[in-house]
């Protein structure tokens, strides 16, 4: 009769069974679509040793957005775009629905967070210099974002149709029919009409909820691939930052230039 | 020369991949938590803010109105009703800015600066930015230029945000009526009825008249306005600005009727300018 392993082992071999489970559909998806080590590598890619706080308004940014679109999908469940509908509804969700409030609520003041950690962001990346070779396109796709957060904000404050959507829209339209050339075929496009009204309002509601969405994420996702491609650049001011201009090497001969691998956190054991 | 910036650039992100391989540390954990403790700060601050606006306001107490107004403001405004014409339009905060440029430009001539050419020149501007800077120093000490640009940026957003915020606002300018007929000497009978539809008919919101009212979306001074057009023209004018090329003001011919024009255009005929 075998005897049984101790109890170590056995746990040991339990848990390499585990694992082997797990790995199953892990591999599966790896093999037939790689994703399993792009996300490895977006997870244990190495960044600069010296990236700090500051470092983190874009991510910040990022979830301000994902609130916005998890919250604007709830809120779709219930919204009603027409003129008829829309305050009703409105009023619906925020006194009726379970939790109605909270999820308008967020969306409500998730969007000037989101406007406020857009421009923090940005301020962050002009004074880190982060905006220089080779992160110039970047830069231009953070851009982008911003004209397209503002019209978010502009197209989603007519969706609640109370007198301050209404009044507001008609002033930010007719500013439009300013503009020269486009401007009053734009302001008419937007109007649907001559006048502010039901097709206005659908028309409000499918840029808000379909194409700007649709051209942020876009963007974002961009914007993401980029910063991964890229790498983030090291707080200026660092004296460890990366890509930093070394003294000329001495020209005197052997072993002057090896450098000590430096033990840094996070660096795999036995490489 | 393959430009010396370019040569030099490419080497210091070589050196850069380098040091991140060679020094650097992996994102998850370490940057990653950074992250994570940014967006539970931000997430509850959203939440915060919901919880706030909503339990310091309370339901509107009949079917079309709105409600009470909390610390950060009311859960909703009266139902839109485009029939009312006295309603102070106000955008969202993030454009106060706009808003307030549109106060310093004036109809017809330079209004197209404020909404359309500076922002597009702003935006151009950002877009441009790597190529107008294209030097590879980094420190804030060493690019005087940039931080004076930002600080001049900062403080022009802040100081137009904060008076788009704190614009006053042209509320009711009925306690004016009888000053404007005195001074601008508005003859009884329609003309002085147009007077009082004048101040109820939020006019004043973005026309001045003899010092009432306040000035916004360029929209230009009426004291005077007798002296440039006739009665038909204002009234023609008043009841569908488009067809004069003027995209800014609402269109007053569906809310008010055929005499309300025509008392408004009298009283604005009589207005000489305060002479």
């Amino acid at each position: 009769m075998a005897v049984a392993p101790p109890p170590t082992r056995r746990r040991k071999r339990r848990m390499d069974k585990v694992v082997e489970v797990v790995n199953i559909p892990l591999n599966w998806l790896e093999e037939r679509s790689g994703i399993v080590g792009g996300v490895k590598y977006f997870l244990f890619r190495r960044v600069p040793r010296d990236t700090n706080w500051f470092h983190t308004l874009g991510s910040a940014t990022l979830t301000a957005f994902l609130v916005q679109a998890g919250t604007g999908v709830i809120l779709a469940f219930y919204y009603q775009p027409t003129p008829d509908e829309a305050y009703e509804s409105i009023r619906h969700i925020t006194h009726d629905v379970t939790l109605g409030w909270l999820v308008r609520g967020m969306h409500r003041w998730g969007a000037s967070v989101f406007i406020i950690l857009l421009f923090l962001h940005m301020g962050r990346v002009f004074l880190f210099g982060a905006y220089k070779y080779p992160r110039e396109l970047n830069w231009i796709v953070g851009v982008l974002i911003l004209p397209l957060a503002l019209l978010m904000g502009f197209t989603g404050y007519l969706l609640p149709w109370d007198q301050t959507a209404y009044w507001a829209t008609v002033v930010g339209i007719n500013l439009n029919g300013t503009g020269p050339l486009v401007g009053p075929l734009l302001a008419q496009f937007l109007r649907g009409g001559d006048e502010i009204g039901a097709e206005t309002l659908t028309r409000f509601y499918a840029l808000h909820m379909l194409l700007l969405p649709g051209a942020l994420f876009a963007l974002i996702g961009l914007h993401l691939y980029l910063v991964v491609r890229l790498g983030v650049s090291s707080p200026p001011w660092s004296d460890e930052a990366a890509g930093r201009e070394r003294p000329e090497p001495e020209p005197s001969g052997d072993g002057g230039l090896v450098r000590p691998r430096a033990r840094v956190p996070g660096r795999p054991r036995g490489e | 020369m393959a430009s010396r910036y370019i040569t030099e650039s490419r080497e210091q992100h070589k050196r850069y991949k380098e040091d991140v391989e060679r020094e650097g540390k992996a994102f998850h954990p370490y940057a990653m938590f950074h992250d994570t403790v940014m967006s539970l700060v931000v997430v509850c601050v959203i939440v915060g803010l919901a919880c706030v606006w909503f339990f310091t306001a309370d339901e509107a107490s009949e079917p079309d109105g709105a409600s009470t107004s909390g610390t950060l403001g009311v859960l909703y405004e009266e139902k839109a009703d485009p029939g009312t014409t006295s309603f102070i339009p106000r955008p969202d905060w993030y454009f106060y800015f706009l808003f307030y440029l549109l106060r310093i430009f004036k109809w017809p001539d330079s209004v197209v600066l404020g909404t359309v050419g500076l922002p597009t020149i702003a935006l151009v501007l950002l877009l441009a930015l790597p190529f107008i800077d294209r030097r590879r120093e980094r420190r804030l000490s060493r690019r005087p230029v940039a931080l004076i640009a930002a600080a001049l940026t900062v403080v022009t957003m802040g100081v137009l945000t904060y008076k788009g915020a704190t614009a006053e606002e042209g509320t009711g300018a009925t306690g004016d009526v009888a000053r404007w007929i005195e001074e601008n000497n508005i003859p009884e009978g329609d003309a002085q009825e147009g007077a009082q539809l004048f101040a109820e008919s939020g006019c004043t919101n973005c026309h001045t008249y003899l010092g009432s009212g306040v000035a916004n979306l360029g929209a230009p001074d009426l004291s005077g306005i007798g002296n440039e057009m006739d009665a038909d023209q204002l009234q023609a004018y008043v009841a569908n600005p488009r067809q004069f090329g003027n995209q800014v003001m609402p269109v007053y011919g569906d809310t008010l009727s055929e005499e309300q024009l025509a008392q408004i255009a009298a009283f604005l005929e009589a207005s000489k300018g305060g002479g």
